[in-house]
């Protein structure tokens, strides 16, 4: 019995001593993804790049819904099980200074848009984060929606101002359709919607630190900003017309893509991450953005452009992988910029719009179209990133009791200063 | 055999059976709180590579943060609800459920079974059964009640979460006090019938006397239960609305996280440990000094 059992122990060492001896020739990669709607199309990507690069291993993990990749990265560190490629909120990057791989002398530094990699950027102009995908928001509008409803092709430059936008949702209910649906999530409205505020306050980035400077300072007086409040003023206008009004913070973002996908509402307002669903429900459909107007005046900064910017920034570890991990996780990113097919996967596949030059491709898909027409028009608003860690779960608190009409637009505004006061 | 005489003999036993445990409950439980107190006088943020010893700053953060306080309350709220209502439909149920009624083995088994499903599967589906089944009913058959989501009102969300919480728990401690209700000894029951006692009177003064064991054990867990409670709060509410409905597990876990606070996460966390330990030792102090002896 024990001489049986010895002989078990000794082939079960063996044989993991075999297994590992045959897995060293190998790399192993591990991905953090905290971008959900692409992990099937990026597992694909994973699986056709380790057919390419034999002795590489790509595995891509999901960021669970709900958790921070912030929580996430430093959760995997901590247990010693730091991902080789982890995916960031730009916001972040600069925190894992201690622990990212100075990736200064790659070549796609030189090919990056200028600005893309300001929030990856070290005071010393070390760079160590790789922008992986530039992204904006506004309202997205469904053009065969809007055609039927008003009997015309629309065009988008016709709304300029907050009256246009009104008229325009008028128009829509009075054609039987729902003009537009809130997505009550404290994301969209906290980071997305409420910093627009902030982005629109200047056209020069440097003014817009200068504000969120003030605010910190208590500086402030947001109940004075006609910024501000011409921006509430337009959310006052969609809540409104919110096709759920009634209930306004039960939605949901699935629910917000199945309205717009299925043409029940007009308008969304959400960014380009939304297609991958909405491509889903309607392929063929035609889609766009409309800015979210702040005043009356149609030549107002902010009423024409939309915020765009490197949202999510790719961070290689150098505390826990080895010397050829690296390698292989510099040797996958540059495969994504340089070659035909990496960008192929990155532009079509992924439907994300690169922050690199050199990549040509047109995107297919329509939002990431219709954000290349604001870029190239150079029609965009800085996309705030640079906030504090929990800004889009505080202020979009602040946002949903505003939207459910649990606090008046003093109160809102009284508590996001407060908010800024006190902020770390 | 090892001899159990002399103190090195006990030792050697005590090695021998409870070693291993003793030591992977040292070294994975043990240790890490250790050093998660040590962390506490440290303003060490999580992730950087070095920090220094900052005294008892943190804790001087955690008094004033003024949302761990208003969680704090609304966690003590949910945790006498939970509290009173478990025990209350748990005992209800094993009483019923030994009395002898048609079915009883299949209906215990039942309201066991939700305890078996994770947290985090129930929030899920309880959110779905909330903010899509129940407007559904109530648009249907036009009930005020049942019109809105209730996940999208404060008031509403917090029952929402009391009463999942309940429909949880109460399979698992109606199991406890079932086991309870068997070891009452059927001759004290049935002197009592004897000497003319009522069935009320029966339940007052034989039954829940010798019960207090379980109460006591069932209030414990419960109360443990209700104070450390994350999943349920994450997956059905997320905190929401705006933040109304975000219990103290979760307000730590944000703080330290998502507000990337760690130091004061982690002090509030321990404060919280302290306020558990404290709360759960008087009562079963308490419990047991309402024992009877047969």
């Amino acid at each position: 019995m024990v001489r049986k059992l010895v002989f078990f122990l000794i082939a079960v060492l063996a044989l993991s001593a075999a297994m590992s001896v045959t897995a060293s020739a190998k790399v192993n990669i591990t991905f953090l993804n905290s971008k959900g709607e692409i992990q099937a199309q990026l597992e694909e990507i994973a699986a056709l790049y380790n057919e390419i690069a034999k002795d590489v291993t790509v595995e891509v993990i999901p960021c669970p819904v709900g958790q921070s990749p912030f929580e996430k990265v430093v959760s995997m560190y901590a247990s010693g099980n730091a991902p080789t490629i982890a995916m960031v909120d730009a916001g972040d990057v600069k925190k894992f200074q201690d622990k990212a791989l100075n990736l200064t002398g790659e070549r796609w530094v030189q090919d990056a848009i200028p600005g893309s990699l300001d929030m990856a950027t070290l005071e010393d102009g070390t760079v160590v984060g790789f922008p992986f995908a530039v992204e904006g928001y506004g309202l997205i509008y469904n053009k065969k929606v809007l055609d039927k409803a008003l009997g015309k092709s629309f065009d988008p430059s016709s709304i300029r101002t907050r009256k246009d936008l009104q008229a325009l949702f008028e128009e829509l209910k009075n054609a039987g359709v729902a003009p537009l649906v809130i997505s009550p999530l404290d994301w969209s409205l906290g980071a997305h919607f409420f910093s627009i505020a902030y982005a629109a306050q200047s056209p020069d980035p440097k003014q817009v630190d200068a504000f969120l400077k003030d605010l910190r300072a208590g500086k402030v007086d947001l109940q004075q900003n006609s910024i501000v409040n011409g921006l509430l003023d337009t959310f006052d206008v969609m809540r409104a017309y919110n096709i759920d009004k009634d209930d306004p913070l039960s939605g949901t973002y699935d629910r917000g893509s199945y309205l717009l996908g299925t043409g029940e509402v007009a308008m969304w307002f959400m960014g380009n991450w939304a297609w991958p669903q909405l491509g889903e429900l309607d392929p063929e459909g035609e889609y766009g953005f409309l800015p979210v107007p702040i005043s009356d005046n149609p030549d107002d900064y902010g009423n024409s452009q939309i915020p765009v910017g490197a949202t999510k920034f790719l961070i290689l570890d150098r505390e826990q992988s080895s010397e050829a991990e690296q390698q292989a996780a510099k040797d996958f990113l540059n495969w994504l910029v340089y070659d035909a097919k990496g960008q192929d996967m990155l532009v079509n596949k992924l439907s994300i719009i690169p922050a690199f030059k050199n990549i040509t491709l047109e995107p297919r898909d329509p939002l990431a179209k219709s954000i290349l027409q604001y870029v190239r028009a150079g029609k965009t608003l800085q996309f705030v990133l640079d906030l504090p860690a929990d800004h889009w779960r505080m202020v979009g608190a602040f946002m949903q009791k505003y939207l459910g009409n649990a606090i008046s637009r003093d109160e809102l505004l009284d508590e996001i200063e407060n908010y800024w006061k006190n902020v770390k | 055999m090892v001899s159990e005489k002399t103190p090195f003999g006990k030792v050697g036993t005590y090695l021998l059976f409870a070693g291993p445990t003793t030591f992977a409950f040292f070294t994975v439980v043990i240790l890490p709180f250790l050093f998660g107190v040590y962390l506490t006088l440290t303003n060490w943020n999580g992730l950087s590579a070095t920090y220094v010893f900052v005294g008892l700053k943190n804790y001087r953060m955690v008094f004033e943060d003024r949302a761990f306080w208003s969680s704090f309350g609304l966690t003590l709220r949910y945790v006498a609800y939970t509290v009173v209502l478990t025990n209350v439909i748990a005992f209800t149920l094993a009483y019923l459920l030994t009395s002898g009624i048609r079915g009883q083995n299949f209906l215990r088994a039942g309201f066991f079974v939700p305890n078996l499903i994770g947290g985090i599967v129930l929030g899920l589906i309880w959110r779905f059964v909330f903010s899509n089944v129940l407007v559904y009913v109530g648009k249907r058959f036009g009930w005020e009640l049942f019109l809105r989501s209730w996940l999208a009102h404060p008031d509403k969300a917090f029952w929402a979460l009391v009463i999942v919480s309940v429909w949880q728990s109460s399979g698992y401690m109606m199991v406890i006090y079932i086991a309870g209700l068997m070891g009452i000894p059927k001759d004290l029951v049935e002197a009592a019938t004897i000497e003319g006692a009522t069935g009320l009177q029966r339940l007052r003064y034989v039954i829940l006397p010798l019960l207090t064991p379980f109460t006591t054990v069932c209030i414990f867990l419960s109360l443990q239960r209700g104070f450390i409670v994350y999943d349920l709060n994450k997956a059905l509410t997320e905190g929401g609305p705006y933040k109304s409905t975000e219990l103290v597990a979760m307000h730590v876990y944000e703080k330290a996280f998502l507000a990337q606070q760690y130091e004061i996460g982690q002090s509030e966390a321990f404060f919280l440990f302290a306020m558990i330990v404290g709360v759960t030792l008087a009562q079963v102090y308490l419990g047991k000094r309402l024992e009877v002896e047969q």
